[in-house]
């Protein structure tokens, strides 16, 4: 007898099988799926779970899983009459694009998702795209915000929020018109790395289109110091300063601006002004910072899984205790696109490989009302697959709250203009 | 052209103030290498911890930032002092290449502040205030920020302290040998392992309250470490590793140059200009500036 077949002794048989039964009762997982044999949908999440994006990838997840819970709620996702259940599981890149794309290859492999749901950054959203089209699986992103993801023309990838290039330029926009005396001239500042340096280019792009004159265009490097910059733009004197960066460069152009005694008469900045985390460091030097967002709470959209938008909001604020930004709306809206594509699809689980390109090109005709606003994705041109359709509503922090200020028929306050000098 | 020579004022003081802000952290880093024969990764760490201190005194108590100061030194100058003889241990062992092996420690414990600060207190970008935060004055036409000529002048007086320190105090000479030769030190009767964990100790409680001054000026999150560490690094070269006075000087020559570059050339190129610098130095002169280097 060989030392293998010893291995698997009767001993050892009763031993597991204790095991397995002693498991039943207290719900171990792994004895629950193999009792399960209801079909599901599966849904892999690919975000950041640890490291440094750690906050925002758990933002992500949190949208997605309301948009499961919701669904799963109402009896799951109808195909053909039928309701299916969706069951979630997830992949951390870690806040690195090389394990972003290591992890979607696992959920497609092991885990075989009918459906990927996209990573928080744009930098894994581009690492993971590859393994997508490898694999064929169609991945809804519900936060990335690069343009450079829809420029590669992802055949798999489809993004929610507009790229960073068209939202920056059209808030712009809305600022001049409501500026009063109108504003003639911008600074426009980015920090050298990809999403900002973008953003950067969409206030330049965007100002020109605006009918502002752009007096300085300044890339500077995530770690420098902010002083010389602030100084020259402080010499030119321009209206309205824009900057293109993460959460720590922008409050750190607020402090050194106000240390230089420079205020602008508007200052916008585009992601991180709707985080409560900025408002809280700058305390009240926050106040009259502009910012850019997809959506709010406050406007006036709604569908049949989540309500309005403000229900919506009240849903996402009863599970994590704070309102939710567009980001977790965005991915919570994810999750429609896929319940609306598979329902017109019209094939069951488990989808074969066939049924997963066919999802993709049902994805692709998406054209519905949520209540995050239309999706629709482009079929062509730099922002291939992503749903430019959101009208960007400009915010500025009054009394160290978040308020919408522009369009007119977004206002819930008028736009503070000029800034008065600090204090 | 009297607003190009305001410009040229304001970008020179710029410079001068951002070179006394790094010198602020870089001059412990300089001390401990001296001594401890050791390049502190961790150094980041210690800015860091130091940033969050002055951050949750003045959230949680109320009290203003600059009293963090000297609770600071005090607290990360003790926990130094215990870390101290674990480095001595490492960094004197008899295993092959004790000096990899501390440096790989030092970098260890800096990824282990690192990941701790992120679990314990979040992602979250926090300022420091203080009673000296966005104050100025206008000095004819330039504006001269507060919170940084208080840093620059933190730098100058703990430069200045630490020179009277190592060359008009009995325990200073014993530092100083040590910093020289270390067996001939002991052979004088320098207890060379207690000496270690109080310079480790002085170090962390030095850049510790340059942390506080930090997050005051900049702000404090626990990814932003990894960027002090590397300035500490650049400048220490540039001194000349181990060159107290150097390190001063050597940060005030970096922040001109990065101040003026970033003005007159454009911001992304100040980094550049920074490495070339240091290339340049290195290659005349690889003991520093000063030629005071180890």
């Amino acid at each position: 007898m060989s030392t293998n077949s010893k291995g698997f002794s009767r001993r050892r048989f009763l031993s597991v099988s204790a095991v397995a039964f002693a498991a039943g009762p207290l719900g171990m997982p792994f004895v629950r799926t193999a009792r399960a044999q209801v079909a599901t949908f599966k849904a892999g999440v690919i975000t950041s779970l640890s490291g440094e994006n750690i906050l925002g990838g758990n933002l992500t997840k949190r949208g997605y899983d309301l948009w499961a819970e919701a669904i799963n709620a109402k009896g799951g996702v109808e195909v053909a009459g039928e309701l299916f259940k969706v069951d979630m599981f997830y992949g951390d890149d870690q806040s690195n694009p090389a394990t972003g794309a290591d992890a979607a290859e696992r959920l497609i492999v092991q885990n075989e998702v009918d459906v990927l749901f996209g990573p928080y950054t744009s930098g894994s959203t581009i690492a993971v795209q590859p393994i997508c089209q490898k694999y064929q699986v169609p991945m809804i992103s519900g936060s990335a915000e690069s343009p450079n993801v829809w420029k590669a023309k992802p055949e798999f990838n489809f993004g929610i929020i507009p790229a960073v290039d068209t939202t920056a330029g059209k808030s712009l926009a809305v600022l001049a018109k409501l500026s009063n005396p109108m504003a003639k001239t911008i600074a426009v500042i980015g920090v050298n790395e990809p999403f900002s340096k973008e953003t950067g280019e969409g206030f330049r792009d965007g100002a020109k289109e605006a009918g502002l004159e752009v007096v300085a265009y300044e890339l500077v490097p995530a770690s420098g110091d902010l002083t010389p910059v602030i100084s020259k733009i402080a010499a030119l004197n321009p209206d309205i300063v824009a900057v293109g960066g993460h959460e720590e460069p922008l409050i750190n152009v607020v402090k050194t601006s106000k240390s230089l005694n420079f205020r602008p008469k508007a200052l916008i900045m585009h992601y991180g002004v709707t985080d409560p985390a900025f408002a809280q460091a700058l305390a009240a030097d926050a106040d009259g910072t502009c910012g850019v967002s997809v959506w709010l709470p406050s406007v006036p959209y709604k569908d049949d899984v989540f309500g309005t938008a403000r229900e919506f909001a009240e849903m996402a604020q009863k599970k994590s205790g704070h309102e939710p930004d567009y980001t977790e709306a965005a991915c919570a809206a994810s999750g429609l696109v896929f319940g609306d594509a598979v329902k017109r699809l019209g094939k069951k689980p488990v989808l074969t490989p066939e049924d997963r390109v066919a999802l993709k090109d049902a994805i692709a005709e998406t054209d519905i009302q949520t209540f995050y606003g239309p999706i629709k994705f482009e079929k062509e041109g730099n922002h291939y697959h992503d749903n430019v359709q959101p009208v960007p509503v400009l915010i500025q922090i009054q009394g160290g709250k978040t308020v919408a200020v522009g369009p007119k028929e977004a206002a819930a306050a008028d736009l503070t203009y000029p800034l008065p000098a600090w204090k | 052209m009297v607003p190009a020579l305001d410009l040229f004022l304001q970008t020179l003081l710029n410079g001068l103030l951002i070179g006394g802000v790094i010198g602020t952290f870089t001059i412990g880093f300089q001390l401990a290498f001296g001594v401890l024969h050791v390049i502190d990764f961790a150094v980041g760490g210690w800015v860091v911890l130091g940033g969050y201190l002055g951050y949750y005194m003045a959230a949680g108590l109320g009290v203003d930032g600059f009293l963090a100061i000297p609770v600071a030194f005090v607290l990360f100058g003790a926990i130094g002092y215990l870390i101290g003889p674990i480095l001595y241990n490492v960094r004197n062992s008899r295993t092959a290449r004790p000096e990899l092996m501390a440096l790989a420690l030092t970098f260890g414990l800096f990824t282990l502040l690192r990941g701790g600060m992120l679990t314990a207190w979040g992602f979250n970008t926090h300022s420091v205030p203080t009673a000296l935060s966005g104050e100025s004055l206008a000095v004819g036409p330039v504006t001269v920020p507060l919170i940084r000529v208080a840093a620059a002048v933190f730098a100058i007086a703990i430069a200045g302290g630490l020179f009277l320190f190592l060359y008009r105090t009995r325990y200073g000479l014993a530092i100083r040998a040590t910093a020289e030769n270390r067996q001939n030190a002991a052979l004088m009767g320098v207890n060379i392992r207690r000496l270690s964990a109080n310079v480790y100790g002085l170090y962390a409680g030095i850049t510790a309250m340059a942390g506080v001054l930090m997050g005051a000026i900049f702000s404090v999150n626990p990814e932003v470490g990894l960027r002090y560490t590397l300035f500490a690094f650049f400048v220490a070269v540039l001194a000349g590793l181990g060159s107290v006075g150097g390190a001063l000087v050597a940060a005030l020559l970096l922040g001109v140059i990065e101040a003026f570059v970033a003005t007159y050339v454009g911001s992304s190129y100040s980094l550049l200009a920074i490495f070339a610098t240091l290339f340049l130095v290195l290659l005349v002169s690889p003991r520093g500036i000063l030629r005071h280097g180890l």
